[in-house]
């Protein structure tokens, strides 16, 4: 059923990384990526993955979740292994038969995609997604782009569209659903037939579905408005954000691991 | 020929259901029940909320599959070929609660002729069901080539039970058919599918918290406690445990309280009046009784 | 100063249908709503009661008439956003669906929202929060998702939502209308006791008569026309006048009110309460049993 997607796979919990600002996460995100790309011999290789799991266990998040997410990425990264170790020349040729040329950098080259990869996967994931509430996400997002109010970009707008849309996503997943089966108990047939005639079949969801939604969102801004919102102008937050000593921390260990990796870049 | 007139029964035997199965949200709605539905007459199926009312109701016409157990239509298992489960669907149909949300499309008469539509039938026969069901739901000619989304609140719920009544089913199943409308539009609703009852002689099972309505429109009151049946029978012999029914949860009509407060009064008037029509001629007897000494 | 949080006079509003036929749905109403009390407003579904509503909150205009609401005249032309902004804060209004009304994906953000856009200091706001959570009996629920909860606890979250902004008066839109038995009592509990102990004004547009009973004045609308408006004692003993409109009475008011005209029992016509119905059946009955 629809109803068993755990949207944004947020993960209770009371970790370091869940205690940190969401803007800090932010930023600490950034500063990783920049991590992993930079790096490129197998000594950083082998710290990148090294940091991801430390990551992981600093998130109390059970491995088997996590991992279990890379499973989902799997075909993507064997596909990018095999063009990479096919396609790659240089000057080790390891294997050659007939129009099959292996060289060993195209091996490291797919070694090394797959650690970015892996990195990627599990640091974003555990730094970000799993251990931050959506609306926490939301919110630092908001906070961290407020300079961008000052070229206009409506970020409080946004924002609220993200707040609102993570609401009624379960709302309306519930009401997908209910839809499916009241349509199926009128005898609606959603699984046989060619592609036009399954379209077809989803009329009768897509159009209450779509009626449901505009009503919804009609008596929303209704409500809304009756709860005095008129945009971001003159709002107040009832949370207020603030930075501790171990989100700098956390962002000093970030930045020293950066300028490791990067300092290694020049030794080999 | 007499076995063929004889309107379908329904039973679930040791059914279990859980939802969400290996995710860590596993839950059972229902754990072991047993009960069925007589053929041919009303009943109401009632219970609070989380009493497994509405899990009972998809697995009767097999939009759930029971996690354990048999769904029995007329002593066969539903899900013996699996296949033909869109063949349960047009036997057993179901209105959902707030069905309205089902509407979709551009008239009134062609919303209607979508469930009788998707059976196969000529379109002759089609005609006559969406009449029939019209009448019956109380969907007036003057609406049919509206759009169904122009219509008040209590028009559409009218629409929605006439498109599933316009299937024939065999079973009727209703969640909830009268919620959210004003006291007129619930005896509208209600006593339309009494008189579709009355004519087609099926069997029709409707979900429902509210026992003053139920005490009136149904012919057998079941009513489910945590999944189980708690009590199992007409009108008279439930409001006779008017107590009971607290514990589980139901509210007791206000006239049955009031009956209940007479009998502590010292007043020897009868248990198991749920009505004022029939409070009204207890009290009557029993005043007349004693004054005649 | 008069002691009315609303007041209308001759107040006139009709729907435009889409071939511009004016289709009137208030009639030249006239009331007023002393601050404080508890009405409740009855009649079936198209009798105008909610337009009622949405016009006491400005989300409708008046087309004629006076309609004065926290002391502001809402007909006023030269009203600014800033007046409709502060009338919207005394006035809160809960709505039917619960599902509709709630923005943020945690009961105690949700319940900030309505104090945020007010522009409240952060530290007011969660004072606020928590008091409101308090006054619907839901504190451990404030860091739950809206999603995870009943009918009747997403309702009372709203109530706290408005609560949270200290208003003068709340409208309630048929807020118990699809809730199940025990959402609608939790829901009525809590209407009563804001009412009692805040003493907040309350609008309660239902069609439960039972929910009618517990106000201290009832105003049934039929075709956008007041019909009555009197004390719920004097409106229910007009039995016939009220199943005339399409309403229900409570069971036992019926109950009573046939005992008295059909068979000719010696009862008060005005008898509201079961436990009063009690008291003067069994005082009947056992006199009977005097004569002997």
């Amino acid at each position: 059923m629809l109803k068993d997607i755990t949207l944004g796979q947020y993960f209770p919990g009371n970790s370091i990384l869940h205690k940190l600002d969401p803007r800090m996460k932010i930023f600490l995100i950034i500063i990783y990526i920049v991590t992993i790309f930079a790096a490129n011999n197998p000594v950083s290789f082998v710290l990148v993955l090294a940091s991801a799991f430390v990551l992981m266990f600093l998130s109390k998040i059970p491995a088997k979740l996590i991992l279990g997410g890379l499973k989902a990425v799997f075909f993507i990264m064997a596909f990018t292994a095999v063009i990479n170790i096919f396609w790659t020349t240089g000057e080790h040729l390891l294997v050659d038969v007939g129009f099959i040329k292996i060289y060993a950098e195209g091996i490291e080259y797919a070694v090394f995609m797959i650690v970015r990869v892996i990195s990627l996967i599990i640091g974003s994931s555990v730094l970000l997604t799993y251990t931050t509430s959506p609306i926490a996400l939301t919110d630092g997002l908001e906070r961290v782009l407020a300079p961008l109010k000052v070229l206009h970009i409506p970020v409080h707008e946004f924002s609220m569209m993200m707040t609102i849309a993570l609401r009624f996503i379960p709302t309306l997943i519930e009401e997908t659903d209910k839809i499916i089966s009241a349509q199926k108990a009128r005898g609606a047939d959603f699984s046989s037939g060619n592609l036009m005639q399954r379209a077809k079949a989803l009329i009768p969801v897509m159009v209450p579905l779509f009626v449901s939604a505009f009503h919804r969102a009609d008596e929303l801004a209704v409500a809304m408005e009756c709860r005095c919102y008129r945009g971001g102008e003159g709002r107040t937050r009832m949370t207020q954000l603030h930075y501790h000593t171990r989100d700098f921390l956390m962002l000093g260990a970030l930045l020293l691991f950066m300028a490791v990796v990067i300092v290694l870049n020049f030794v080999f | 020929m007499e076995e063929a007139k004889k309107a379908a029964s329904i039973a679930l035997r040791d059914v279990t259901y859980r939802y969400s199965i290996g995710t860590p949200f596993e839950k059972a709605a229902l754990e072991n029940v047993s009960l069925e539905f007589e053929g041919g007459i009303i009943t109401g199926l009632m219970g609070h909320t989380g009493s497994g009312k509405s899990t009972i109701a998809q697995l009767l016409n097999g939009l759930l599959k029971p996690t354990e157990g048999q769904v029995l239509l007329d002593g066969r298992d539903i899900w013996e070929d699996p296949k033909k489960i869109s063949a349960v669907r047009f036997r057993v149909g179901l209105v959902f609660q707030y069905p309205e949300y089902q509407l979709f499309e551009e008239t009134v008469l062609r919303d209607i002729a979508y469930g009788p539509g998707n059976m196969g039938l000529s379109q002759e026969e089609i005609n006559r069901r969406v009449a029939d069901a019209a009448r019956f739901a109380g969907v007036t000619p003057d609406l049919f080539e509206k759009s169904p989304f122009e219509l008040s609140g209590g028009q559409k719920r009218r629409v929605a039970i006439a498109g599933v009544m316009a299937m024939d089913p065999e079973i009727l199943v209703l969640d909830e058919p009268a919620a959210g409308l004003d006291p007129r539009g619930r005896k509208e609703i209600l006593g339309g599918i009494r008189a579709y009852q009355r004519e087609k002689k099926n069997t029709i099972i409707i979900i429902s918290h509210s026992m003053e309505d139920m005490a009136v429109y149904a012919d057998k009151l079941m009513v489910l406690d945590h999944g189980h049946v708690s009590r199992y029978g007409t009108a008279h012999d439930i409001f006779c445990h008017a107590e009971e029914l607290k514990q589980v949860g139901l509210s007791r009509p206000q006239i049955t309280k009031f009956i209940m407060e007479l009998q502590k009064a010292g007043i020897p008037v009868e248990s198991g009046i749920y009505t004022v029509d029939s409070a009204y001629r207890e009290v009557l007897r029993i005043f007349k009784e004693k004054e005649r000494g | 100063m008069s002691n009315y949080i609303i007041e209308a006079e001759n107040l006139c509003f009709s729907y435009k249908s889409e071939d511009g036929t004016a289709l009137p749905v208030i009639k030249n109403l006239t009331f007023g709503i002393e601050a404080g009390s508890f009405v409740a407003i009855l009649g079936h579904n198209g009798s105008g009661k909610s337009t009622l509503a949405k016009l006491c909150n400005m989300i409708l205009t008046p087309d004629s008439g006076k309609l004065r609401v926290g002391g502001v005249d809402v007909t006023d032309e030269n009203l600014t956003e800033d007046d409709i902004y502060n009338l919207r804060r005394k006035i809160g209004m809960v709505f039917q669906n619960p599902d509709n009304q709630l923005v943020a994906t945690i009961v105690e953000e949700d319940i900030a929202f309505g104090p945020e856009n007010l522009g409240i200091a952060p530290g007011e706001i969660r004072r606020r929060v928590d008091d409101a959570l308090r006054a619907v009996n839901m504190t451990e629920f404030a860091r739950h998702s809206p999603s995870q909860l009943s009918g009747g606890q997403k309702q009372r979250i709203a109530i706290a939502g408005i609560i949270a902004m200290l208003p003068d008066c709340i409208i309630f839109d048929e807020s118990t209308a699809m809730l199940d038995p025990i959402g609608r009592a939790e829901v009525m509990e809590t209407i009563e006791r804001l009412n009692r102990e805040k003493g907040i004004t309350v609008l309660l547009i239902t069609h439960y008569m039972d929910e009618a009973l517990r106000a201290d004045r009832v105003m049934v609308m039929n075709r956008g026309e007041l019909f009555l408006d009197d004390t719920p004692r004097r409106v229910f003993s007009q039995v016939d006048k009220l199943k005339s409109v399409g309403l229900d009475v409570p069971q036992v008011t019926d109950l009573v009110n046939r005992l008295r005209t059909e068979a000719g029992f010696a009862i008060p016509a005005d008898i509201l309460h079961s436990a009063e119905a009690v008291e003067i059946l069994a005082k009947l009955y056992h006199e009977i049993g005097g004569k002997h």
